[in-house]
């Protein structure tokens, strides 16, 4: 699987300061230790910078300095994203579009300009669809017209926009449906999300434990690929195959296939975590407690 | 195909809750299949319908009530046994609107509770304002006071259940547990009181709202509680659940115009909790009460 490393971001601190006083040091950080974690893209979210579009030609530049890993643009003004685009030595991901008119009409093009990938969303002008039919059609709308302006859907990655799990327990389960959908609804197409989203809201020790469960499930399905903590180290020990007994736990768990009273403590709680992300038992901040 | 064919059976149970005490006793719950769902399984026990009473004269109250009660707003037994007697209410809810006053004191508080339950053929449920602080001491204080009355006491919240609840258990009650409209947040609350708490004395107040004003989330939420229960036999959401609709309904725009649409409305909220498998629901007018038992029968 693909992995995209989320850890530059305008929400963080560090990172916002950093971009707004020019100050390379701790993003070149950022992005050496998110590449010695061993993601294979780094994302740069600078938000829109509508004041500073430059800001994204910047920060590209800098990363380039350190890292040869490609990236992935993260922002949703366009002009942020050509700034971005012109400076880029390995060809980079655009994230992202969506089918809402504004971003068909100015971000979609980009990746048709610049011979690039763009991750493209279920948004549409009618907001985000509710369930797998309606995010299938939402999107198959949105790759017609991609098509339509030169790019092939080799070059698309769908984010199916996932909300998080104490959002909306039943469309978590849903969502596996619809990976699986995922080559009938648009072949040759990718796919991807932002998995940090699904544990928000969860208390902050308990979220690595439900990203990764829901992870390796996903690849399961052959999620192409996600944008995950760069430094949640077991997450990427597990996609990236060095923990083959806990994947085929979480596997077994998925079939139903598991005795409870032979497990550890942390197989159980693995299980435990499978049947809240299938929908089987109702989910709550204890789930693991009970 | 028979008609059996398209009849299913569910795993889960619904907790019979006793409020009460010995030879004054009612129970909710108990049922095996989906709200009215009479063909499928066995439902032991109709949802009930209480009337709420004050323990102070409640102020801002729509005249449309206030003139039910006018000769018994000054004391909360002749309320309550009007309610019993003339109105047929198969229960009482009392709403301690007392402690919201300054200088409020759980122990007088309390004695009122105890007065107003012994002179009651039937038991009672006891409402606190619902604010996380204010309603621990007067809560714990009802509790210790009537014990052995076996009320339904609440409601408790997620950041003062562990108090009232210890109370609760200690003098024999059983409790609301009352979370906003979200279905994982009261599954944490039922986990959390579980813990030292019986779950067949727990009644579970999912928060409800008033038609026009987010009915269709309380709804949701309530078939959701209902399900999880019946039919994947999720151990802790197998509680009976209560709908508190008078309130709400009384204060809504649309009740506050006419009589006649405000008792449509609190009766068309109060049913619509019904369907989604409220076991106990309170209101405030006598005429909806009738309504809504004449049309779940």
């Amino acid at each position: 699987m693909i992995l995209i490393g989320e850890n530059i971001h305008i929400l963080s601190k560090v990172v916002s300061l950093s971009i707004k006083e020019k100050k390379a040091k701790p993003l070149q950080e950022l992005v050496i230790r998110q590449a010695e974690a061993g993601v294979d893209y780094i994302d740069l979210n600078v938000g829109p910078a509508r004041k500073d579009p430059e800001s994204m030609r910047w920060l590209v530049e800098i990363t380039q300095e350190v890292t040869d890993l490609p990236l992935s643009l993260d922002t949703t003004n366009p002009k942020t994203m050509e700034a971005g685009l012109t400076v880029c030595k390995v060809k980079p991901l655009i994230n992202s579009a969506s089918g809402k008119e504004e971003s068909k009409q100015e971000m979609l093009p980009l990746a048709a300009k610049y011979n690039c990938d763009i991750i493209v969303s279920v948004l549409t002008d009618k907001g985000i669809p509710s369930d797998t039919n309606a995010r299938a059609e939402a999107i198959m709308e949105t790759i017609t017209y991609a098509n339509d302006i030169g790019i092939p859907n080799e070059s698309i990655w769908v984010d199916p926009i996932m909300f998080p799990l104490c959002v909306d327990q039943v469309q978590i389960s849903e969502f596996l449906e619809f990976i699986k959908l995922m080559p009938d609804i648009a072949p040759g197409a990718k796919s991807t999300l932002g998995l940090s989203n699904l544990s928000n809201g969860v208390p902050h020790h308990l979220r690595p434990i439900l990203n990764q469960v829901y992870l390796v499930m996903l690849q399961r399905y052959n999620l192409y690929s996600s944008i995950v903590d760069s430094f949640d180290n077991a997450l990427i020990n597990l996609v990236k195959g060095k923990l083959p007994e806990t994947v085929n736990l979480i596997y077994r768990a998925m079939d139903g296939d598991v005795d409870l009273s032979t497990l550890s403590q942390e197989e159980r709680d693995i299980v435990k975590t499978v049947n809240v992300l299938t929908g089987k038992t109702l989910f709550s901040n204890s789930w693991l407690e009970i | 195909m028979k008609f059996n064919d398209f009849l299913d059976t569910y795993k889960g149970d619904i907790k019979e809750v006793i409020i009460g005490k010995e030879g004054k006793s009612v129970v909710i719950g108990g049922e095996n299949t989906l709200p009215f769902h009479y063909f499928e399984g066995s439902i032991p026990h109709k949802p009930l319908l209480a009337l709420e009473v004050w323990d102070t004269i409640p102020a801002n109250w729509s005249p449309h009530l206030l003139s039910v009660y006018q000769d018994v707003l000054q004391c909360p037994v002749a309320w309550a046994k009007k309610c019993l007697n003339t109105y047929n209410a198969d229960l009482v809810s009392l709403y301690l609107s007392s402690a919201d006053e300054e200088n409020a004191n759980p122990t007088t508080i309390a004695e009122n509770v105890k007065k107003i339950a012994e002179a009651l053929p039937v038991p009672l449920v006891v409402y606190g304002l619902g604010d996380k602080d204010r309603d621990v001491p007067v809560l714990k204080e009802v509790a210790r006071v009537c014990a052995g009355e076996g009320m339904l006491l609440g409601p408790v919240l997620k950041d003062n259940y562990e108090e009232i609840g210890k109370a609760a258990l200690e003098y024999g009650h059983s409790i609301i547990a009352q979370t906003p409209i979200d279905i994982n947040l009261s599954k944490e609350l039922n986990v959390k009181l579980s813990k030292f708490f019986p779950r067949e004395r727990i009644v579970i107040d999912p928060l409800s709202s008033a038609l026009g004003y987010g009915l269709d989330y309380s709804f949701s939420i309530m078939e959701r509680v209902k399900q999880v229960g019946v039919i994947h036999g999720d151990e802790l959401m197998k509680m009976p659940i209560i709908g508190n609709v008078g309130r709400d309904s009384w204060k809504t725009k649309e009740a506050k115009e006419s009589k006649e649409q405000g008792i449509m409305w609190e009766a068309l909220t109060a049913l619509t909790l019904a369907l989604a498998g409220a076991n106990l629901l309170i209101l405030s007018h006598p005429e909806s009460m009738h309504l809504v038992r004449k049309t779940i029968g």
